[in-house]
């Protein structure tokens, strides 16, 4: 975290439910305006982790910084600062739209009732509830009550949201909404995000570092490139040609920056580091030696195989 | 705490249970069967209620433990005079011991174990504020509507009860002094005590409806006071009430704290079923 202070501090963050250990000491920082990922399977301690930096449970072991507050000496002062989408969407049935953000503003101190009206306006607007803002929200679909969950948690301008699956239940048009207001929200506005998810596609899209855990425990953490890089080793360079000769296959083997050459039928499966610098030296080498490039195809793993990979070899280890 | 963010949870509270008729409808036929249905009853049909015992013991046992006053006013009576009036003061004062701890129950109940069940309680409990003022709010809540559907059903049992009886005596029966301190003493105390009980019991149950079910042992001492006014082995005189209302507030001091350490943020959301 060189560029900016943090705006979330954990270290060694410990939950344990009696002797059961949700949250394993977990050590992470979430800089000013980034967008941090928790990613991790079912059961994996994302919820108890968000609801600790909520202040909603007291951490066991560790310590946690939220805006520069502690979560366990000054939570309230953290409560204030934290948008927070909890994993249900916990809205009131028998309440309109209207009334439960009315109600959330205020318990959040948005005490100017001209500005609160504003930004109730502004928010149900963007979700496309402000048609049905009168209406209960008992009667709303589950999509429904996970937008207007979301605009709760920025009905007072927070400088950091905690967001517990924020796409779950929403339509692809919908997720990619949300997946955009939350670019802006980072990038323009400068709010820390921090979201728990199982969706890889949120993470990879969206994060700018992310967290993998599993039972509680750390598995990794960076980048979604350096993930990449990290576990599934070097990104693959396909290349088709009209017809395999010595002299190619000679030629790329020899190149540099390039690790590995197989050979399948008429197809060069080529490991290189970098493949933006080394992909047209490879096509010029191909090429001078005789060869008949028909297509190349870069196979870089997804944070899916990256995701299964770790998780299971975690779990098949034990 | 902050007042107004207790009566933000207080406001926002009373939206949601004035529109669950789960909660509506005991809080509006209970009070009106007592204050209403039954002393017409009593009163249209005289001499055909059977109240377990015969009016002479009846008449007996209530006047042993009754004021001076009223023994002498008693005496002077006739006996269809003082059955009415032992009925009417005496007999019906524990029903309305019922009505505030019915209704704080059943707010109480859908105030803290419904919002449990509804799983709405979690984005309550991120919010700044404390749990002091979400408490307070819930208990208020519980038991302001409460004490307001007992004093209207006070009243409106004075107007009916006078109305229907003021053949019989040429004066108005209602108001009495024991009836001042039932309602204005004794039932607030009633009612908190029942609103911390069911806080303790949200705390062990599912939801709504069990809290609801549980709560109904509530009714137990009240019935115990019914059956021993009865059987005379005691009044709901002044001394009577004014002993059993300070028996309430220290009851209430005691569930109180009990509630005050219960309701954590932390303990709610794990402990709490
Ligand atoms: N109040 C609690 N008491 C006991 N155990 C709990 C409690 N809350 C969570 N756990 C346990 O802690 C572990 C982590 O749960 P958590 O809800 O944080 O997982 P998660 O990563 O959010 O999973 P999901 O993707 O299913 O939402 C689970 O095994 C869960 O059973
Ligand atoms: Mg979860």
């Amino acid at each position: 975290m060189s560029r900016q202070l943090s705006e979330i501090i954990t270290e060694g963050l410990t939950k344990r439910f009696n002797s059961f250990t949700a949250v394993d000491r977990l050590s992470f920082e979430v800089g000013e305006g980034e967008i941090f990922g928790i990613l991790g399977p079912n059961g994996a301690g994302k919820t108890t982790t968000i609801r600790m930096l909520a202040c909603l449970l007291t951490p066991t072991e560790g310590t946690a910084f939220v805006g520069g507050f502690d979560v366990v000496d000054d939570s309230l002062k953290v409560r204030e600062m934290v948008g927070i989408l909890t994993e249900n969407p916990s809205l009131y049935d028998r309440l309109t739209a209207m009334e439960n953000m009315e109600f959330f503003a205020e318990a959040y101190g948005v005490s100017d009732r001209q500005a609160r009206s504003k930004k109730i306006r502004e928010l149900l607007e963007f979700f496309d509830l402000w048609p049905r803002r009168d209406d209960k929200v008992g009667t709303y679909s589950k999509g429904m009550k996970q937008k207007l969950a979301i605009a709760r948690a920025l009905v007072h301008d927070p400088d950091i949201l905690l967001l517990d699956e924020p796409t779950s239940g929403l339509d692809p048009r919908s997720s990619k909404d949300i997946r955009d207001l939350m670019e802006e929200l980072s990038r323009r506005e400068g709010q820390t995000i921090l979201l728990c998810t199982h969706r890889l596609e949120d993470a990879e899209r969206l994060c700018s570092r992310v967290m993998l855990i599993n039972e509680g425990g750390m598995v990794t953490m960076g980048t979604t490139d350096e993930l990449r890089s990290q576990i599934a080793g070097t990104p693959i360079l396909r290349v088709r040609l009209g017809e395999v000769s010595e002299a190619v296959v000679g030629a790329v083997r020899s190149m540099e920056g390039v690790e590995e050459v197989a050979v399948d039928g008429t197809t060069l499966s080529v490991s290189v580091y970098d493949v933006d610098r080394v992909t047209p030296y490879l096509v010029r080498s191909v090429v001078m030696a005789g060869g008949m490039v028909q297509s190349v195809e870069v196979l870089e793993p997804s944070l899916e195989e990256i995701y299964l990979k770790l998780v299971v070899d975690e779990d098949e280890a034990e | 705490m902050r007042l107004s963010k207790a009566l933000l949870v207080f406001r926002k509270d009373w939206r949601e249970v004035g529109r669950n008729w789960e909660v509506l409808t005991p809080i509006a036929l209970v009070p009106l069967l007592f204050s209403v249905v039954l002393p017409l009853i009593v009163i249209s049909v005289p001499g055909q209620v059977n109240t377990g015992t015969s009016p002479e013991v009846l008449i007996e046992s209530i006047m042993r433990g009754a004021p001076a006053s009223v023994m002498e006013m008693l005496a002077g009576f006739t006996e269809d005079q003082q059955l009415t009036y032992v009925l009417f003061v005496y007999m019906f004062a524990p029903f309305f011991l019922l009505i505030p701890v019915m209704a704080s129950s059943v707010i109480a109940s859908d105030s803290f174990a419904g919002e449990k069940e509804r799983k709405t309680i979690e984005a309550l409990l991120a919010t700044p504020l404390t749990d002091g003022e979400l408490l307070f709010g819930k208990m208020l809540v519980s038991f302001v509507p409460a004490m307001a559907i007992t004093i209207l059903s006070f009243i409106a049992y004075t107007v009916v009860v006078d109305v229907g009886t003021y053949g019989l005596f040429g004066a108005l029966l209602l108001p009495t002094l024991e009836w001042f301190l039932l309602i204005f003493l004794m039932t607030p105390a009633l009612s908190l005590a029942a609103i911390g009980l069911t806080v303790l019991i949200s705390s062990r149950v599912k939801g709504f409806k069990e809290a609801q079910q549980i709560s109904v042992v509530l009714v137990i001492p009240i019935i115990g006071l019914f059956i021993g006014q009865g059987t005379g082995a005691l009044t709901l005189g002044p001394p009577v009430i004014l002993a059993l209302t300070a028996l309430l507030a220290f009851f209430d001091l005691l569930i109180f704290r009990f509630s005050v350490l219960l309701f954590k943020r932390e303990k709610v959301l794990t402990t709490w079923k």
